[in-house]
């Protein structure tokens, strides 16, 4: 809390004994600072209809000022403001007890999924407690997942191989368009340039994948970027997911982006209720995307997140079972 | 006990022009003239006297203008002070019409609209919402408030019952001439609510991804033949129209389902068997679903089926192959 406050000299700061959960009429300005009293750790929210990673959320905040047009987060939490959570002793004794209660599991934790892992590392210094704290855990990866280059405050840490440095990946075109204030491509690539050098792993992650007029060479573009940006053999996975979001989200995408264009293309109901691209496009685009960064470095761990065996098999060629399950296939990597 | 004092007053004295206390929104009831014809009027209307000599009308419009058109010229009715603030004048026409029917969703909105002038919108809608049986949230305000805008031919069929207001809310968002294009089409066709609402969402998609308008995506060569046909049932064309939307908007889904069924039929299923595919083509759960009346008549379906299921056109029938262009891709 001190160190946020800090950096943000001039800010207007007003103390209150309660916040509201649900308060739509917030403008989505302002940075609450609460204190949490929920679980830090939490399993993903996957589905049983398609092959879920086993992936497991570190939530030391929720919401995302960056404004991209598709963010589910709109929907999720209905007051825009950015909440941080305070309490951080409590989420590092919640993190020991989770990892201490599983010696045998390998953990996979992430903190982008219910906000940008880095969007505000440089005022909440985040990455100094978690980093350090991973390099220490023989069975456990920190995944720090972003769309920005706020990556100054990882340069000094130690992260002993156990943390993982994290972009989602777009076209120029896309970022423009649809991702708001989030950092433009050539930005993220030198960020990510910069923590390869610093010893990191990193990853990335195509999701969501945009169909529009000229995605083949929008992609194409970014994957040839990146592999001038960054050396494959440090890249621990890439993952692969259309755009899809609940029915809901469609509203609300609509008043907020009324611009946007990611809503013209076709969408059918998955097997989870959310609208994606119909099966035959995202077979296309995940293929394309497999022959793309496949020719560069064939041993790429390449997944695709939320997607059923039929296709994984059209569009990788194989199955997760196939590699003794989606988990156990990202935790060999994990701990490499 | 509101104050207020009989008087008889004649109609030419009445402000007719002054509606800034009525919330009436529609035709006169034909049992409104025929009950004052026949027994005169019961209960008297409500006037506020005003500077220059006329009088606004508070409660009772409808009874007051079913008098005019009667004939009637001098009226027993009840005044109140002139003093009176007109927002309380208002509060009284509004609680007098609730406390005796339902409005119709136009009188909600002018409801909300007249009081808006007075109270600030989180008042309005802890206290008035409610009480016009409407759940009081701040996006339903606004959508009804946003109905005070539209055409008068709309909101009297608003009025009427003959357009749900889930219909006009997406209508008011829309331009006039989309809007007024809409309109003619459900006054031509027999659909659903919810079918409307489909096809308001489904033309203003077709619309932004085609860049034009859904009024000329409605009056679009494809859309005008099949409702000029007029030798088919006007609920077959309404089918019909609806089915070439959604196609426009699902090119993928529509070839891929066309595709299945082309394939489904050169199969040769034996008759009582049907190929059900996974919804959407999504998952790879296939149903053969089998009809039967005796088990022999099973058995031979069954060994039909059972040759089918070797064949590699079954095969190629349940393959997701691109039946569709990618260049189409948000074009």
């Amino acid at each position: 809390m001190r160190s946020i406050l800090a950096g943000l000299p001039g800010i207007p700061v007003q103390w209150v004994d309660r916040l509201g959960e649900n308060r739509k009429s917030e403008t989505g300005k302002d940075l609450e600072i609460v204190k949490f009293k929920g679980r830090f750790v939490k399993a993903c929210p996957g589905t049983r209809s398609y092959n879920c990673c086993g992936y497991q959320i570190l939530n030391f905040g929720n919401q995302c000022s960056l404004g991209c047009s598709y963010c589910i987060l709109q929907a999720y939490f209905p007051n825009p403001n950015l909440r941080l959570f305070a309490n951080l002793d409590d989420l590092i004794q919640q993190l020991e007890d989770h990892l201490r209660t599983s010696r045998r599991q390998v953990h996979r934790i992430g903190t982008g999924e219910f906000t940008d892992s880095l969007l505000l590392d440089h005022l909440t210094h985040l990455s100094e407690l978690l980093v350090p704290f991973f390099a220490k855990q023989p069975n456990a990866v920190l995944e720090l997942k972003t769309k920005t280059a706020q990556v100054d405050l990882l340069e000094k840490l130690d992260n002993g191989g156990r943390t993982i440095v994290a972009w989602s990946l777009n076209p120029p075109e896309v970022i423009d368009r649809e991702e708001g204030t989030a950092s433009p491509l050539e930005e993220r690539l030198e960020a990510a340039r910069r923590c390869q050098q610093w010893g990191y792993r990193l990853a990335f992650h195509f999701d969501p994948l945009l169909a529009y007029p000229k995605w083949k060479e929008g992609y194409a573009e970014v994957v040839a970027r990146l592999f001038s940006a960054v050396d494959p053999s440090g890249i621990a996975w890439i993952s692969l997911g259309s755009l899809r979001f609940m029915p809901s989200l469609k509203a609300i995408i609509r008043q907020s982006h009324p611009l946007t264009t990611i809503l013209d293309e076709e969408f059918v109901p998955g097997l989870d209720g959310k609208l994606r691209y119909f099966r035959d496009l995202r077979v296309e685009m995940y293929s394309h995307l497999r022959e793309l960064l496949l020719s560069v470095h064939k041993d790429l761990c390449l997944y695709l997140c939320m997607e059923s065996d039929d296709v994984w098999r059209e569009a990788l060629g194989f199955t997760p079972a196939d590699r003794g399950g989606l988990s156990a296939m990202l935790d060999r990597q994990a701990l490499l | 006990m509101v104050e207020t004092e009989s008087c008889s007053i004649q109609l030419n004295k009445i402000d007719w022009n002054d509606t800034s206390c009525l919330i009436t929104y529609g035709p006169l009831p034909h049992k409104l003239l025929l009950s004052i014809q026949t027994v005169g009027l019961i209960e008297p209307p409500l006037l506020q006297g005003k500077k220059n000599d006329l009088f606004r009308i508070v409660c009772g419009g409808r009874r007051l203008a079913a008098c005019k058109k009667i004939g009637l010229d001098l009226l027993t009715c009840r005044v109140l002070p002139s003093s009176m603030e007109h927002q309380k004048c208002l509060r009284l026409a509004i609680y007098d019409n609730v406390a005796q029917r339902a409005l119709n969703p136009v009188e909600k909105s002018l409801v909300l609209a007249k009081m808006a002038d007075y109270l600030e919108e989180p008042q309005l809608i802890d206290e008035f919402m409610p009480l016009l049986d409407l759940e009081p949230s701040i996006t339903l305000f606004n959508r009804y408030l946003g109905l005070h805008d539209l055409e008068e031919v709309i909101l009297d069929y608003l009025a009427n019952g003959r357009l749900n207001e889930r219909i006009a809310f997406a209508l008011a968002t829309q331009e006039q001439g989309d809007r007024l294009a809409y309109l003619r089409l459900f006054e031509e066709f027999p659909y659903s609510v919810s079918v409307q609402e489909e096809i308001v969402e489904t033309v203003e998609e077709i619309a932004r991804k085609e860049n034009l308008t859904p009024e000329q995506v409605l009056s679009s060569k494809e859309v005008r033949a099949l409702r000029q046909t007029s030798k088919r049932p006007a609920r077959q064309r309404a089918q019909e129209i609806r089915k070439h939307l959604q196609a426009r908007r699902n090119p993928r889904l529509t070839a891929r389902r066309q595709r299945f069924a082309r394939e489904a039929r050169d199969l040769g299923l034996p008759s009582g068997v049907r190929l059900v595919p996974p919804p959407y083509f999504e998952g790879s759960k296939w149903i053969l679903e089998c009809s039967f009346e005796r088990a022999e008549e099973l058995a031979s379906r069954l060994r039909h089926v059972a040759q089918l299921a070797d064949q590699p056109e079954l095969q190629g029938m349940m393959e997701s192959k691109s039946d569709i262009s990618s260049r189409k891709v948000g074009n």
